[in-house]
């Protein structure tokens, strides 16, 4: 029973995170499991300085721990159904000795949850390192899902001649667009790690180390249900030795409540049939087996508001206002944006275009893994605004597709010394052929038709820079100079203020018009009968 | 787009009844809305199965490059292809493939340009992108000026029924983009004929291994500035020509609309030009025997 509901979470789970891609309607919350975490909202609302709209969501978690006690781990963590499963496959026969210092190990997560809230409280956010449901989602966005995608068109490369035979048209010529992330190894090895810490012990990292399961066990002694052990109880220790969690005492009998996931294994093994877990009001004095010392308590939490204090306090820092990511539309202010962002990777496995990336070191410890545009990779769509709806903690404020249009992520520039017409006079015109905006026109200059941007039309799209046919480096990139960035309030409005239009509209081809060919002759101007457009031959 | 509609309105074809006139005309120049000039112009080239017999596979190739919708004028009119489809079928063709190599994201494209949905209700019609390699295939190109070789769409090297649907746009590189232009949809590196070849003359050379059986150009509307992608000065001709001349096709569009508000002869589309001038087809259209009616 319990396998089936866990299984069917990581089954809901995947579904949500195979939805959030476009055409995503838009009743489905996509970050659903994102949204319920409420380790991930606490970090992100004490980070932030505010009250977020999808936090709030985790209210129910906490609400439904608080009746039940600490169920969410055995049955909704999806991580936890991941280690279940992958622990099942490679450690079933493993024997597995109790370790050493149990008592110490445990009080890890509390210490690491401490020092997470420590360190949002000074605005410094570092929980994505190892909330389960942020990294969960960071792993399955750059492992599971480019290697499944991969794998289905290997498939579908292997069955590609007989579904030609077949006249299966449509499958004979699919092939899905493999995605492609930085720090996809990392990931993998970050996965590999917690899987192998299992052979120490199941869970290993339920047990010790995963800080929402601290803050659940936090609350959970308050619950409803709770193990009880009847007299028939003969100390068999089965109980003890299958509990995945070891929340079984040296006397069966006694439970570490807080620790208690309520998967009611010892329920299943017990030969006696001795174990229940009947409704019944908590009894007090329970804290008492979250064995954290006051010092403990006090060191970990200066621990933590010393390391987000220092960690605030490098060049990076200052250098916020003038950084040099291009950040997706819709993205808050960057010091707000590092704060609210919860790095769960669900932006950059939904965007279309693959162009959002993490981020490694470009902007600090305070930026890893925060997303980023790479625009030689892929340029930001126009009919997409999927980053905004499927971001939990709106670090990427969900907007409209005339609104994401208008809230201008950088401005193109030219860099004269490697673009083709620039530097060679060659005739190139593939940047102004793809801008969707006309931002981009040619005007005689220096005797040649050269290519020139309008910033004021340019919302930093980046499809110019993905198409530049010049090898490496683009040579028209887009800069954040420019860029809006908005805690609330309306990007059209604040464009227009700023005389900014970014309508599509039949451009500036009259000074196309001013010139016939490519090259100009200059003083001839005016004598000439009216020259051929642009690309035309003169009559 | 109102799929219901499509599919009645393509239900009435039936079998073309214009057969008298079969290969007399070089151009067939029908003014009207698209389905209804579509059909006309079909009727006016001796019907489409002149071109395509029974249990023929037919390649269509429509410009579905832009992830834009019908009234930017970048891509072609889905009504248009859908009435080309339909009339493949009824003349017995057991596989109609659409499609384009597109510039911007495919799924988009498909969906923005509304033309898989218009062919939606065609049975044996499949409307597709081609990105990867492996769905292409070299091939050589022994008249080329600038072109050795080049990896096309399998199926154009496959014996499949080839039929040229473009739309009639500006292009800020080649004057103009008609059906020549139209071809560089149908191969893989379209980005070499941009930064590696004089363009021209490679679009010429392309014209010498992909040879359409039939050009159908839409110019229900023109994109007279700002193409290829657009947005730029959208025309209303109202037109559809088709031809088995691709040159002549093009020449007789290049006539249709001002482009970037001036007149231009063919002659001055380098690439027409070129393509005339090494016998791929005739570019002085009053030399040709045209048929101008209303749908």
């Amino acid at each position: 029973m319990r396998s089936l509901i866990q299984a069917f979470s990581l089954l809901l789970f995947s579904a949500f995170f195979v939805l959030a891609t476009y055409g995503l309607p838009d009743w489905i919350p996509a970050d659903l499991y994102l949204r319920l975490d409420p380790l991930l909202g606490l970090n992100a609302v004490l980070a932030a300085r505010e009250v977020i709209g999808r936090a709030l969501w985790s209210l129910i978690t906490l609400g439904a721990t608080l009746v039940v006690g600490r169920f969410f781990c055995a049955y909704v963590c999806p991580m936890g159904a991941t280690i279940d499963f992958l622990d099942l496959l490679f450690f079933r026969k493993k024997k597995r000795s109790p370790l050493k210092k149990e008592g110490s190990l445990r009080k890890v997560k509390y210490v690491l949850l401490i020092v997470f809230i420590a360190c949002a409280l000074v605005g410094f956010s570092l929980v994505y390192w190892m909330d389960p449901i942020a990294l969960l989602t960071r792993i399955y966005t750059f492992v599971f899902y480019p290697l499944a995608v991969s794998l289905i068109n290997l498939f579908l490369d292997l069955l590609r001649p007989f579904f030609r035979v077949l006249g299966w048209v449509s499958l004979s010529h699919l092939h899905l667009m493999e995605p492609a992330f930085y720090m996809a190894t990392i990931t993998l090895l970050i996965l590999a790690g917690v899987i192998a810490l299992n052979r120490l012990a199941p869970r290993f990292w339920c047990r010790y180390l995963c800080p929402l399961g601290a803050l659940l066990s936090l609350v959970s002694p308050l619950g409803l249900f709770r193990r009880k052990v009847s007299e028939r109880c003969n100390e068999c220790h089965q109980c003890a030795r299958n509990c995945p969690m070891g929340a079984i005492l040296e006397n069966p009998r006694e439970t570490a409540h807080p620790e208690c996931i309520q998967c009611r294994t010892c329920r299943r093994v017990c030969p006696e049939e001795a174990v229940s877990f009947p409704p019944s009001l908590p009894a007090g004095g329970e804290y008492s087996s979250v064995d954290l010392s006051r010092r403990g308590f006090f060191y970990s939490l200066a621990g933590g508001l010393t390391f987000g204090l220092v960690a605030s306090k490098t060049p990076f820092k200052p250098l916020e206002g003038k950084h040099q990511l291009i950040r997706p539309p819709g993205a808050l202010p960057e010091s707000e944006f590092l704060r609210t962002c919860i790095r769960c990777g669900e932006c950059m496995k939904s965007c279309l275009t693959n162009t959002l990336q993490p981020s490694l070191w470009e902007s600090g410890l305070a930026g890893l893994w925060t997303p980023r545009l790479n625009l030689r990779l892929g340029p930001c769509e126009q009919n997409c605004n999927l980053c905004g709806r499927v971001c939990p903690t709106q670090a990427i404020r969900s907007l409209s597709l005339e609104e994401k249009n208008h809230a201008k992520i950088g401005t193109a520039v030219i860099k004269k010394e490697v673009c083709l017409v620039w530097a060679q006079n060659k005739l190139c015109l593939i940047c102004d052929e793809i801008c969707p905006y006309n931002a981009i026109v040619f005007r005689p200059l220096e005797g040649y038709r050269r290519p020139v941007v309008i910033a004021s039309k340019c919302n930093g799209c980046g499809f110019c820079e993905q198409r530049c046919p010049v090898k490496g480096e683009s040579a028209i990139v887009i800069v954040p100079n420019g860029e809006i960035r908005l805690k609330d309030g309306s990007y059209i409005k604040e464009a227009k203020r700023l005389q900014l239009e970014f309508k599509p509209d039949p451009g500036d081809d009259k000074f196309i018009l001013d010139e016939s060919g490519f090259e100009v002759e200059e003083g001839k101007k005016e004598s000439e009968p009216p020259p051929s457009p642009k690309g035309f031959l003169p009559n | 787009m109102k799929t219901a509609a499509v599919a009645t309105a393509l239900g009435l074809t039936g079998e073309p009844s214009f057969s008298q006139a079969k290969e007399e005309y070089d151009l067939a120049v029908i003014s009207g809305e698209p389905i209804a000039a579509t059909k006309k112009a079909l009727e006016v080239m001796g019907g489409l199965s002149r071109f395509v017999k029974k249990g023929a596979r037919v390649l269509l190739k429509p410009n579905m490059s832009f992830a834009t919708p019908p009234e930017r004028a970048s891509t072609t009119h889905p009504l248009v292809v859908a009435t080309v489809a339909q009339a493949c079928i009824d003349a017995g063709a057991q596989q109609v493939l659409v499609v384009d190599h597109t510039l911007h994201r495919p799924e988009l494209c498909l969906e923005r340009t509304g033309i898989r949905e218009a062919c939606k209700p065609i049975k044996g019609c499949h409307v597709l992108s081609v990105q990867e390699r492996k769905f292409f295939k070299e091939t050589k190109v022994p008249q080329g000026k600038v072109l050795d070789r080049v990896e096309v769409v399998k199926e154009v090297l496959e014996g499949y029924v080839l039929i040229n649907l473009p739309v009639a746009k500006s292009h800020s590189t080649t004057g103009v983009s008609l059906g020549l232009k139209g071809l560089m949809g149908l191969i893989l590196d379209r980005e070499s004929f941009h930064s590696q070849y004089n363009i021209n003359e490679a679009i010429a050379d392309l014209a010498t291994v992909i040879k359409p059986h039939l050009t159908v150009l839409d110019a229900t509307r023109a994109l007279a500035s700002g193409g290829p992608g657009g947005p730029g000065d959208v025309k209303k001709p109202n037109l559809v020509i088709a031809g088995v001349d691709p040159v002549a096709v093009d020449a007789y569009g290049v006539s249709v609309v001002p482009w970037y508000g001036q007149h231009v002869k063919a002659r001055q589309v380098e690439h027409l030009l070129i393509a005339h001038k090494r016998g791929i087809g005739k570019i002085d259209i009053d030399d040709l025997k045209i048929l101008r009616e209303k749908a």
